[in-house]
């Protein structure tokens, strides 16, 4: 009986609340069918402080029946004289007291460390995680809230085994790239995001402060129920809730920090520009360009667009509850001013999560949020910056902009180029209604919606600071979008427990449908640059252009999972969901994604019972199949191509012109994922010291990819069809101690997952898919092919440098070469060097993702510190790659070759040829350590905060990405983004920063 | 009580008639067609579709590949006329086109390819599905004509550049992809019959309405047959079909040579074939041609390529006035008053093709360029009858079309271009090839013509190029190609 009810909490999940409701509902009920000798027991029940305790869950054993202590602990029922109570509630150890005729029974409770009954969110429920047969790891609200970012997946570095997520850039308000156990597939391979319920593509729109906890499920038991959205895995964000019959409580938290860029790349001042420079030029056969001796340090230009930035954050809630109602209502502003100059993101969140009780079986809740951001972007001066000359100064004496041409002058793009904002309205959120019914199901309707509206507008003026750098005439462009994702749900919920067995059956019909559009519009020749004629109605009619796109999608899905755990030992789940996607056609649109799992609970057996060492062991293994349908939404359709207009007569009309251009394949199927895995959770010393293990196996099959076809057939595209497959296998571990020693508690965590990838299959035809296009020269520096992992890059390897005449006559080569070019090794041993001796440089794939935490508290003091990183992933560091024109250049340049013997790595100072094709002179070892966060807070104690009515107060100070230890050269070694199978290109990202903030936390 | 009873079957009713709804309306939830864009079920239908995929195949002729960076690399810059252009170390591939180190992996040799064929797949499109269509016939048949012409027109570029390739005469079935190189001389019969179709089905240039300007027309299809004739060494069939178009009267030189190349040059009595290009205010009409090859510095017009060679500067005779319509040299004045300060990183070398220079910068840029694209010439066609004429002994017809591309290019000036009076068949070959190098200078024919009279060997060699006999005829199929079709298409011999 104390292993049935989800013990209420201080802040309670959704469903806790559903639970709770059983009871009372029961006891009307059960008024009616019980018929035996009743007596009215009534108590306080208080902690070992002896403060009251609110919610706990009273209940007569064997059965449903019973209700839940009010704000002053007391509680009051009618049982049978001879029952026993069972008093149950989270972080308290539960108790049994028999009746035996008593009319009072106060208690205390006592504080529980272990957390064995924990419960966990899975998709579409509650699972207790002793009861777990997937592989879900949990990070909780205190986790999340550490980092003063604006995306919450930032969190989740480091802190979640099997888990790596990259940033996809230091610019304010940018999001991340998620990659669970591996990369699953050669399209989308980015998990789905449920959060409340509702099934979403990015979870960009979250306030940190407002999430109670986030589940991230790995393997196909838990991830099966998703179905064909759950292959690339899933997260599962829970927001915060109210609580019934709480006091309202008002919380504020707010930090303040300030940010710097935290590593520069390294680049030559003006006078070893002039040399370099210099230098090029003789080595093409030109004459010498600068006079060294009037060059001194000259400009850096990254100073110039860098900047020491603000970012702050002020949250305000209050939640609390009645009988019948619990609420929970969240202000955020948060703002962030980027490290490159003219960059900014701020947002708006409001967020309202409540409760209503109808009646004993109906309850009505919503998890409502509303969300407004606007964004400016800096005008993409971080490349520019990075290709300037040194030698120039940003102006002028006259004040003008210096032209400097190659590039274009950073500092004239900020006033010039920066007139653009973004802003984005949305609102996400879900409606439910529960209703129990006949005992021991629970129907509930779930409606979500995400919806949102953007727009945006830009500006340029008239302006001249060289012939490359310059507008004739003034422009002004608008545009305007709206996504529409609605979900809606049913599902019948079945529980039972009875004698040794405890049995979920779930069942349900999701709906999901999606529609966005864009508009957007331009004009040029306004006769005026006052932001009051930025519309597109000052502009010339002559001038406009305008367009209008739209695509949509939509699913529908059966699902059905049964969970049965007998003796709390054995454990078993199975699932099975049937999908359908408008994506598909029709003779391929449903796909049916099964999976089961088992667990045995080691720990209750009784060889284990009376020993002090272990206190959880339990192994668990899972195998199923789920889909993937994250491809183009109308993929199967040969599409007829507009607006391929031609031109006639004296007047030089354009006339319309459209025709089929492309090829489709309207045999395209689901990408279906099997997954096994298998796990071992263990705890020693009441779980002091706790962890799990993992071994996976994903094998991804019909992975849809373009199948290369002559270019002679025509078509402007490679049709796509299901033909490739990719293996992920690995290892996941995480490791947890956690000791008390009196005031002083410390805690210590690990994670570290490794990832296998191999490709298995690319498509009949396909020999090799190349990927990531180096600049417009085309080279691509990435391969796929079976056998390897996706997107390794493929290029020469490095043997030295030519010094002289006759190491060029005999040593193989490509042809061009001359002295002091790069030596390419002949691998394949043929005595020429050419496209065939290209082999694998390395991957843009880690072997080993890591994080690892420490911290403690003592009497109100808690510090904690984090480190992630990464072991054997390597960087294409394309930005020094692409060189059209003479820019300026990395001091690993002042060390090129310049005679014999000069030095056998860099060569000659040259742009473009022989030097610049695709070589492990690009490649760099991405491997580094992060400190990711270092906190130190206090607590004040409750005797000084009862004088000024507060019930908690901390304050502290944090910083982030403090140090990072890497052997790579550029701002920073996470490069996320890009096609999976051209990734890991750094052309020119923005930087990360490094923070410090002091922060406040009260709670009223 | 009754009030659990009630609730209990209000439940249970509400879940079936939801989960019913759902099921009802299942089939067609899921069905979800493209927005704003035609799906091949609803094309093809009426005489408005068939015009439209007509017209697309004309926009084609604007695309990069077709008629921009590639093609002038494989015309021009690979010839003795012009050299790369633009600064050391960008677009490497055209270096390589230029110096003949290429191989089959090379940008230009894939471009060239993936976009004629392209125009080809568009050309097979409306052959196989326009006759389908209930519409007017005459139209029909001259929106079939026109098609025919065009894909002529793509295959004659791809046979020359390629030799024996792949024959595709409609839109391929999935089982179909695999293709072998057919010999070229099929190749050219195919042309032939397009060529000749054509002729037989599409009006005249002079019959045409003028708001269809730039339309395939009979004479251009007359034109081209002519020099594929030639092209073929089938001198007779060659003159023959020259000299029925030059007495049809429907063209003549446009008296001011420079201005051909102008705006008012445009679709000129000269102009037997050309591709329309407009330059709107919003983009959409123009194309890239003047950009690739415009000044590069000051003014800042382009991107400096095909950089005409000291080699084309020393073959005009003296005073030729075409020099000065053809080359742009550093530090120029231009007729706008502008000085022309090429990129210094371009080296002393630095010169542009007049023809492609615009005086006047469109709107949005150059890359929007409404300069039409000259491909055919009524000059080319008066040397091709003058070429083909000398061939076959006929030394008056020969001397007549020769001298009337001089007289044109002299401007009244009796101090230059003398007449050629010689009836050395040798002598005059000579002349007739160097008038055509020097009149259709930076006009991409350059390189076909050195391979077509067996000259590019000794030319090249004088030029210190390493240009191979028996390999560098054709550019190589390129590679990818070879590798996709898993041994079906073989490679051309040297590569």
């Amino acid at each position: 009986m104390r292993k049935l009810l989800p013990p209420a909490g201080n802040q309670q999940k959704l469903i806790y609340k559903i639970c709770n409701l059983l009871i009372p509902l029961f006891l009307i009920l059960g008024q009616t069918t019980y018929a035996q000798t009743n007596v009215q027991v009534q108590g306080t029940i208080i902690d070992s402080t002896g403060e009251p305790l609110p919610g706990v869950n009273v209940v007569i054993k064997g059965t449903l029946t019973g209700t839940v202590s009010d704000l002053y602990g007391k509680y009051n029922l009618s049982a049978p004289s001879d029952a026993t109570l069972v008093f149950s509630f989270v972080g308290f150890t539960n108790q049994e007291i028999p009746i035996n005729n008593q009319t009072e029974i106060n208690l205390t409770l006592a504080d529980d460390t272990s957390d064995l009954d924990e419960f966990v969110v899975v998709g579409y429920g509650l699972q207790r995680k002793s009861d777990l047969t997937g592989s879900i790891s949990s990070i909780k609200s205190k986790e999340i809230n550490r980092l003063p970012v604006s995306n919450v997946t930032q969190a989740l570095q480091g802190r979640v085994s099997g888990v790596q997520v990259t940033s996809l850039s230091g610019a304010p308000g940018a999001g991340t790239t998620i990659r669970i156990r591996g990369v699953g597939t050669l399209n989308n391979s980015n998990p789905l995001f449920v959060v409340d319920g509702m099934l979403l593509d990015d979870i960009d729109f979250l306030n940190p402060n407002d999430v109670e906890s986030m589940e991230v499920l790995k393997d196909a038991s838990a991830t099966a129920i998703y179905g064909s959205r759950g292959a690339n895995g899933v997260v599962i964000v829970s927001t915060k809730q109210g609580s019934f019959n709480t006091k309202g409580r008002i919380s504020v938290d707010t930090y303040t920090g300030i940010q710097q860029v935290a590593d520069r790349i390294d680049l030559v001042n003006g006078r070893q520009f002039a040399e370099l420079a210099n230098e090029l030029e003789q080595n093409i056969g030109n004459r010498p360009l600068y006079n060294v001796g009037d060059y001194g340090v000259g400009t850096d230009w990254q100073d110039q667009i860098f900047r020491n930035a603000p970012v702050s954050s002020v949250n305000l809630g209050a939640s609390g509850g009645n009988a019948n109602t619990s609420y929970s209502l969240s202000v955020n502003y948060f703002n962030q001013k980027g490290v490159v100059k003219e960059s900014e993101f701020e947002r708006l969140t409001v967020r309202l999560n409540n409760q209503y009780k109808f009646g004993e079986a109906v309850t009505f809740g919503h998890n409502f949020s509303f969300i407004y951001t606007n964004q400016q972007n800096e005008p993409g001066v971080v490349g520019n910056a990075y290709r300037a000359y040194p030698i120039f100064d940003p102006r002028n004496p006259d004040g003008s902009y210096t032209n400097t041409t190659p590039v274009g002058n950073p500092a004239a793009q900020f006033e010039y180029n920066s007139n653009n904002q973004s802003n984005n309205y949305r609102s996400v959120g879900n409606f439910f209604m529960d209703v129990k019914f006949l005992k021991n199901f629970t129907f509930r309707s779930n409606f979500g919606l995400d919806l949102s509206f953007n727009d945006g507008k830009s500006f340029t003026p008239v302006f001249f600071v060289s012939p490359t750098q310059q507008n004739f005439e003034n422009s002004v462009s608008v545009n305007a979008g709206r996504n529409r994702n609605i979900l809606w749900e049913n599902t019948v919920n079945y529980t039972k427990e009875w004698d040794n067995h405890r049995l979920d059956l779930l069942g349900g019909i999701t709906t999901q449908s999606f529609y966005q559009e864009f508009l957007s519009g331009g004009r040029r020749n306004l006769p005026g640059e006052d932001p009051s004629l930025w519309y597109l109605n000052a502009g010339e009619l002559t001038s406009q252009t305008n367009s209008n796109s739209a695509g949509d999608w939509s699913m529908l899905s059966f699902l059905f999972r049964v969970n049965y755990t007998f003796r709390d030992k054995f454990l078993v789940t199975g699932t099975f969901r049937r999908d359908g996607s408008s994506r598909f056609g029709r003779e391929s649109r449903f796909g049916n994604f099964p999976s089961i799992a088992l667990g045995y609970r080691l720990i209750e057996e009784s060889f284990l019972q009376d020993q002090s060492v272990l206190s959880e062991l339990k192994i668990r293994g899972s195998w199923g199949i789920i889909g993937n349908d994250k491809i183009a939404f109308y993929e199967g359709r040969p599409v007829v191509t507009g607006n391929e207009n031609a031109v006639f007569g004296e007047n030089e009309a354009l006339i319309y012109g459209a025709t089929l251009t492309r090829l489709a394949n309207p045999f395209i199927q689901w990408e279906e994922t099997v997954t096994s895995n298998i796990g071992l959770e263990f705890g020693f010393f009441d779980n002091k010291l706790s962890g799990e293990l993992d071994y996976y196996y994903r094998r991804t099959n019909d992975i849809l990819v373009g199948v290369p076809i002559p270019a002679y057939v025509g078509s402007s595209n490679n049709p796509v069809v299901n033909a490739a497959s990719v293996e992920n296998r690995g290892i996941d571990l995480s490791l947890n101690w956690r000791e008390q020693k009196g005031d002083f508690g410390y805690y210590f965590g690990i994670v570290a997952s490794t990832v296998n990838n191999k490709v298995l299959a690319i498509g009949e035809g396909n020999e090799a898919i190349f990927g990531g296009a180096v600049g417009i020269s085309g080279l691509l520096g990435s391969r796929t092919i079976i056998g390897e992992s996706i997107g390794h890059y493929y290029g020469y390897k490095t043997a030295g440098v030519f010094q002289n005449e006759e190491q060029l006559a005999n040593t193989p080569r490509r042809g061009p070469e001359g002295a002091g070019d790069l030596i390419f090794e002949d691998t394949n041993g043929d005595g020429v060097v050419n496209s065939k001796d290209r082999v694998i440089l390395g991957s843009p794939i880690p072997d080993l993702v890591y994080g690892f935490n420490i911290g403690f508290d003592y009497k109100g003091f808690d510090f904690s510190v984090d480190f992630n990183g990464t072991i054997g992933n390597e960087i294409y560091n394309s930005k020094k790659q692409v060189r059209f024109n003479t820019y300026n250049f990395e001091t690993s340049f002042l060390d090129r070759w310049t005679g014999e013997g000069t030095s056998n790595v860099e060569p000659r100072v040259t742009n473009g040829g022989h030097n610049y094709e695709v070589s492990d002179r690009f490649i760099e070892d991405g491997s580094f350590l992060r400190l990711r966060n270092v906190q130190i807070g206090y607590s004040f104690p409750k005797v000084a905060l009862d004088r000024v009515k507060l019930q908690s107060f901390r304050i502290y100070v944090s910083g982030t990405n403090l140090f990072t230890m890497t052997n790579y050269t550029g701002y920073t070694p996470e490069i996320g983004g890009g096609n999976v199978l051209g990734t890991g290109y750094d052309s020119s990202l923005y930087p990360i920063a490094r923070t410090f903030n002091v922060g406040v936390s009260a709670n009223f | 009580m009754k009030s659990a009873i009630k609730n209990r079957i209000l439940t249970f009713t509400l879940s079936l008639t939801v989960f019913g709804g759902l099921f009802s309306c299942g089939e067609d939830f899921l069905e979800k067609a493209p927005k704003g864009e035609l799906t091949s079920d609803n094309f093809f239908l009426d005489a408005t579709q068939a015009k439209q995929s007509v017209n697309a195949i004309y926009a084609h002729l604007r695309s990069f590949n077709v008629h921009v960076f590639s093609y002038v690399g494989i015309t021009d810059i690979a010839s003795d006329d012009a050299d790369k252009g633009s600064v050391p170390g960008d677009a490497g591939f055209l270096q390589d086109i230029n110096d003949f180190t290429f191989d089959a992996n090379n940008t230009a040799v894939n471009g060239v390819w993936r976009g004629y064929y392209q125009g080809i797949f568009r050309a097979n499109q409306v052959l196989a599905n326009v006759p389908n269509i209930e519409m007017n016939e005459e139209l029909k048949t001259r929106l079939l004509g026109e098609a025919r012409f065009l894909r002529a027109y793509f295959y004659f570029f791809l046979v020359r550049t390629y030799g024996d390739i792949p024959l595709i005469e409609r839109p391929l079935n999935p089982d179909e992809y695999r293709q072998s190189r057919v010999p070229k001389a099929e190749i050219y019969n195919f042309i032939e019959e397009d060529l000749n179709f054509a002729i037989a089905n599409l009006p005249e240039k002079s019959e045409y309405a003028s708001t269809e300007l730039g339309r395939a027309t009979s004479g251009a299809a007359k034109a081209y047959l002519a020099k594929v004739h030639l092209f073929q060494n089938d001198f007779q069939s060659a003159f023959q079909m020259a000299e029925e178009l030059i007495n049809s009267g429907e063209y003549g030189l446009y008296p001011d040579y420079e201005a051909i190349f102008r705006r008012e040059g445009e679709h000129s009595s000269e102009s037997i074939f050309e591709v329309s290009t407009v330059a709107l205010e919003q983009g959409g009409g123009g194309s890239q041609f003047n950009e690739v090859q415009g000044i590069r510095g000051n003014p800042n017009n382009g991107w400096g390529f095909n950089n005409p060679s000291d080699d084309l500067i020393a073959a005009y005779e003296e005073n030729d006035p075409r020099l000065g319509a053809t080359i742009i040299f550093n530090t120029d004045t231009l007729s706008t008053g502008e000085v022309v300060i090429a990129d210094p990183n371009m080296g002393s070398s630095a010169r542009f093709s007049k023809k492609a220079w615009i005086p006047i910068r469109p709107p949005i840029g150059f890359g929007n360029s409404g300069a039409n694209i000259r491909l055919f010439r009524y000059a080319d066609l008066l040397l091709i009858a003058a070429e083909a004429a000398n061939e076959l002994g006929n030394s008056t017809g020969a001397l007549n079309y020769l001298n009337q591309v001089r007289e044109r290019a002299r401007k009244g000036n009796p101090d230059v271009l003398p007449d050629v009076t010689s009836t050395n068949q040798a002598e005059l070959r000579n002349a007739i090839w160097h008038e055509r190098r020097v009149e259709l200078a930076m006009e991409q024919h350059r390189y076909l013509d050195l391979v077509r009279q067996g000259q590019a060997q000794s030319v090249f060699a004088e030029l210190g190029i390493n240009w191979i006999p028996g390999k560098h005829e054709v550019f190589p199929i390129p590679q990818a190609e070879i590798d996709i079709s898993g041994g079906t298409l073989s490679q051309n011999p040297g590569y």
